[in-house]
């Protein structure tokens, strides 16, 4: 396999690591899920592109539309918890306590 | 011939006269009310002359004056018709006007807005004359809705009382009602014969007449109270004793009567119309009757009495009589403005004491009162001889002998009985017994003004049935020949209501108040009429369009069926579902940890 799949997949990896080990901010986790959001993106156009898959053209732009929606959820969840507890600290997503 | 004509327009212009001369600042004179009277009398003494050349000569006369204008084919005049009806109606109306602003001089004396109340006094007069000789159906109207306004503007003479207001209300409200019946027969008029003209419509042949004469027949329910439209009667009552004598006794409320007589040729065709009205009239007598048993107001009494006369009269017309109905018109305003001016003499005299239950001994206190209160009472229920034997016995008799519907004829009887009832009943309490009124009181009828008013009135009431009806036109002809028994069933009916009543009262009269039962009860409150309809339909009208437009556009649609009601679900079913503890960190790590060992252990396994 070419060594640029194996580098853009490498990112995926640390980024998804990011994303699962983290120890306050809920933000540091947003960004990390921007960042997988990013190689993904990075990875499908050099596919594409490299093998000309002109009818698959579309799907990195589609990604990033959905990827930007998502941000701005992620985002929008960020800012309920900041407005009730005043930071985005992880530990204070306890409510769901049974 | 020439004098007709002269004669009638200056009567007509002389009962202007006062009104006019109010931009002149006449009116803040202090003879006002002398002058207005004086106008009334001498135009009274003017309106005989055309009346007698009409009973010699017999002849009619339109007096068509100005042209208004034509819309396109429709040509509208100033016209006077001036026949048997409107002849005969003037002076009688004019009489009783006479009578009612002298007894109203005394009466207000003391009311700072004297000139006023005559003022409006007169415009009322005006606008019924203007009803009475109207030609066509847009003058007609102009006198119509003239006579309701006036009506508003003087029941609610006193505004600072609630009831005043309120009852001049209900009186425009169910005239207005009544109103769409005329506005609805103006207009098949229109549409139909191009004309509002008497003289066309009662020459063009129709087809069927039902839907113009319904209107006019829904018409004179609501200005003439039959029942249906009829609570505003009673409650008018709060105006002045002037007013309910002259408008709701002899004057206004016979102008619905008055709109069906006019119409008469073309009822005579049309049996619905007759039998509905028929029916109607027999309906509202009984009713009214009934229900005038048990009032202790005697105003309210009088005005229930008012009210089954016109029910009577509207029977008659029922049964193809409407001479016989404008003779009872013209009697009937004799002695119930009598009745009236009497009712208010007591009232004055007690110091504003308006329940029988608090009068008393009044007999020998009172005694031109007396008199003319029993006269009056008499002449009411038809006693031989008097006014109103004359048109009531007749229309009781041709009643009996013409192919009608036996279940009118009989609730006429017993209204009939009924009348006699209550006015025992008003005797008996308001004249007869020992005084139950407050003893520190200063009872007086010795004013001139008084006194001369009922007096002319009482020698009208005794003797006006008979100078009419012997100086009449003959018209249609009654019956002359019938059985003992029906002949003298209108007598019967009214000594058993006589003596029923007095026994009843004579006997009770020293009894324990025992507590109502239901047709007390029934007869009480006015058959629970004005109480359901006038509140039950403006409540769930109300509270039906709060309903929809709050509850049911706003809350529910806008707010709860998709907004709501998916947060609601979606926090039930999640907390329904989970059992967190809150450990997010964990939890990701568990992710990390997954992965991790899956990609070892499934990369490795060969």
């Amino acid at each position: 396999m070419p060594v640029v799949y194996v580098n853009i997949f490498l990112a995926f990896i640390v980024s998804l690591m990011g994303l699962l080990i983290y120890r306050s901010h809920l933000m540091s986790s947003l960004l990390c899920l921007e960042g997988m959001m990013l190689s993904l993106f990075v990875m499908l156009t050099v596919t594409v592109l490299n093998n000309h898959f002109t009818l698959a053209n579309m799907a990195p732009i589609i990604l990033l539309v959905f990827a930007a929606c998502e941000a701005a959820l992620g985002l929008s969840l960020l800012v309920m918890v900041s407005n009730t507890y005043g930071t985005d600290y992880v530990q204070n997503l306890n409510l769901l306590q049974c | 011939m020439n004098l007709f004509a002269s004669s009638i327009v200056m009567t007509l212009l002389m009962l202007t006269m006062p009104i006019i001369l109010t931009s002149a600042s006449t009116h803040k004179n202090k003879f006002y009310p002398q002058y207005v009277k004086t106008t009334i009398s001498h135009a009274f003494m003017i309106s005989t002359i055309p009346m007698m050349m009409f009973l010699y000569s017999g002849q009619e006369m339109i007096i068509s004056n100005w042209h208004w204008m034509t819309i396109q084919t429709l040509k509208l005049t100033l016209s006077f018709k001036l026949d048997y009806f409107s002849m005969i109606f003037m002076p009688v109306a004019l009489f009783v006007t006479w009578s009612i602003m002298e007894f109203s001089i005394w009466y207000m004396h003391t009311d700072p807005n004297i000139n006023r109340f005559f003022k409006y006094l007169l415009m009322f007069l005006i606008t019924m004359m203007i009803l009475v000789t109207a030609n066509n159906l847009f003058q007609l109207f102009v006198g119509w809705e003239g006579v309701g306004i006036m009506s508003f503007l003087l029941i609610g003479w006193w505004y600072g009382r609630t009831d005043a207001n309120t009852a001049a209300l209900q009186a425009v409200l169910y005239n207005r009602i009544g109103d769409v019946g005329f506005i609805m027969a103006m207009a098949w008029f229109l549409l139909n014969t191009n004309a509002w003209d008497f003289q066309q419509i009662f020459a063009i042949e129709h087809d069927n007449l039902n839907i113009p004469l319904a209107g006019l027949l829904l018409a004179a329910t609501g200005k003439s109270a039959q029942f249906g439209l009829h609570p505003w009667l009673p409650s008018a009552m709060e105006g002045p004793t002037p007013v309910s004598a002259l408008l709701h006794s002899s004057t206004m409320v016979v102008a619905g009567v008055f709109l069906l007589i006019r119409f008469h040729p073309l009822m005579e065709h049309n049996k619905t119309i007759q039998t509905a009205a028929l029916c109607l009239g027999a309906m509202t007598t009984l009713f009214t009757a009934a229900c005038a048993l048990t009032q202790n107001d005697i105003k309210k009494i009088i005005a229930f009495s008012t009210s089954s006369q016109l029910g009577l009269m509207i029977v008659t017309i029922g049964i193809n009589q409407p001479y016989l109905a404008f003779l009872h018109i013209c009697t009937h305003a004799f002695f119930k403005a009598m009745l009236f001016m009497c009712s208010g003499s007591i009232i004055h005299s007690l110091n504003n004491e308006q329940d029988i239950r608090k009068m008393g001994g009044l007999f020998k206190a009172l005694p031109l009162t007396t008199t003319a209160l029993i006269i009056g009472t008499l002449a009411l229920t038809g006693m031989p001889f008097l006014t109103g034997f004359y048109s009531k016995d007749l229309i009781i008799e041709t009643a009996n002998t013409s192919y009608t519907n036996a279940w009118a004829l009989l609730t006429t009887l017993i209204a009939t009985s009924m009348t006699a009832a209550y006015s025992t009943r008003i005797v008996f309490f308001a004249l007869l017994g020992q005084p139950r009124f407050n003893p520190a009181i200063v009872i007086n009828e010795n004013n001139p003004l008084l006194i001369n008013s009922i007096k002319r009135l009482l020698l009208g009431s005794i003797f006006a049935g008979y100078l009419i009806s012997h100086n009449i036109t003959p018209t249609s002809i009654p019956q002359m020949t019938m059985p003992y028994y029906l002949k003298m069933t209108a007598l019967a009916v009214t000594m058993l209501g006589f003596i029923l009543a007095l026994e009843l009262n004579s006997t009770m009269q020293g009894l324990k108040f025992n507590y109502p039962q239901s047709p007390f009860k029934f007869s009480n409150q006015l058959g629970y009429f004005p109480i359901i309809i006038h509140r039950l339909l403006p409540t769930m009208g109300l509270s039906m369009s709060q309903k929809m437009a709050s509850m049911l556009l706003d809350m529910i649609w806008l707010e709860n069926v998709l907004p709501k009601s998916i947060s609601y679900f979606q926090m039930k079913s999640s907390i329904t579902v989970s059992n967190q503890k809150g450990l997010i960190k964990l939890y990701f790590l568990s992710f990390m940890i997954t992965l991790a060992l899956s990609f070892f252990v499934l990369n490795f396994h060969g």
